[in-house]
């Protein structure tokens, strides 16, 4: 196998690592958005992320079923509402996330 | 650094995306036009009239945050940092509101200290409640991050001591109805366009979206 080749290989393998929960685009920007706040209600990570109900819906799924994100339900007022809250094992997630993605636009 | 930077936009943008809906406009400007009414209200009511003055603005961004902003764009806990912020400005709009208030009522008696009063031909409190009304607001719009609020304290600071020179001139109560009225009308009607596009872009979300949302 030629140098190149091979450093390409070497380049490309930590996307292959990437955690793929967090690497869809839409998932990304729902964790980052809980991961700068401290939690939020449904409707407004709709607005937030611009995403559909049923879509939002299917992606918050994904991530709860992993560990990601909790669903806390609390009393604002006396009405109550669904929070969504970002994890510890969310929050680690997205770091390696992160260090995972900036390691590997530093590399090429 | 770039990653540290972005997520800051985006916490940036959550926040700012909650004053989107022109409550905190349409409050200021009828806390100015409460101001503009006041001599009017004085002479109606009597002292009554300071009722007048503290409850509509507070009131309406209570009872407009819960009843038209919440059901449109839902509810946001920030983190620590926001947090602890929002509990310094209370404290500090608190203490704001009393000295303005002594003052006010200073102003109004012309009760003051020594030749306070009389120094720079009358206007020196004016301009001590209106300078430090500006540097209040700054405070609150640092605290508060949200850029309007340098403006409409700038304008509320300018409108005392404008209302003092106008009062030499045309007297009570047209003196405040130009100094605070005027700017409380135009504030009032951008905070309302505001609130009318928020209504438009946001409407009150679907059934199933409110069942969602009520767990």
């Amino acid at each position: 196998m030629k140098t190149q080749d091979k450093r390409a290989i070497d380049d490309v393998q930590p996307l292959t690592t990437v955690d793929k929960v967090i690497h869809e685009p839409a998932r990304l920007n729902i964790m980052a958005y809980l991961y700068v706040i401290e939690s939020a209600d449904f409707l407004f990570m709709m607005r937030q992320t611009g995403l559909t109900f049923g879509n939002l819906s299917a992606h918050m799924s994904k991530l709860e079923a992993v560990g990601y994100i909790k669903v806390v339900k609390e009393f604002v007022g006396r009405k109550p509402h669904t929070m969504l809250v970002l994890t510890e094992k969310g929050k680690q997630a997205f770091d390696e996330y992160r260090k995972q993605m900036k390691q590997f636009f530093n590399e090429i | 650094m770039t990653e540290k930077m972005n997520l800051k936009e985006i916490e940036k943008k959550a926040y700012r995306f909650t004053f989107q809906d022109g409550i905190y406009d349409i409050m200021f400007g009828v806390l100015l036009v409460s101001f503009a009414l006041a001599p009017i209200l004085r002479e109606v009511i009597g002292l009554g009239y300071i009722l007048f003055l503290v409850i509509p603005a507070p009131l309406i961004l209570t009872l407009g945050k819960r009843y038209i902003t919440v059901p449109r764009i839902g509810i946001v806990k920030f983190g620590l940092n926001r947090q602890v912020a929002h509990k310094k400005l209370v404290i500090i709009s608190v203490i704001l509101v009393i000295i303005t208030l002594i003052l006010l009522m200073m102003t109004i008696t012309k009760t003051f200290p020594g030749t306070l009063g009389t120094m720079l031909d009358g206007y020196a409190v004016p301009l001590i409640i209106g300078i430090s009304t500006i540097i209040g607001m700054g405070v609150f719009a640092y605290i508060k991050d949200f850029p309007h609020l340098w403006i409409y304290g700038l304008i509320i600071g300018l409108s005392i001591p404008v209302a003092e020179v106008l009062y030499k001139t045309i007297g009570t109560p047209l003196n405040g109805i130009i100094a605070f009225g005027v700017p409380g009308i135009v504030i009032l009607i951008y905070g309302s366009l505001i609130l009318f596009r928020f209504l438009h872009k946001y409407p009150l979300p679907k059934e199933e979206m409110s069942n969602e949302n009520s767990g």
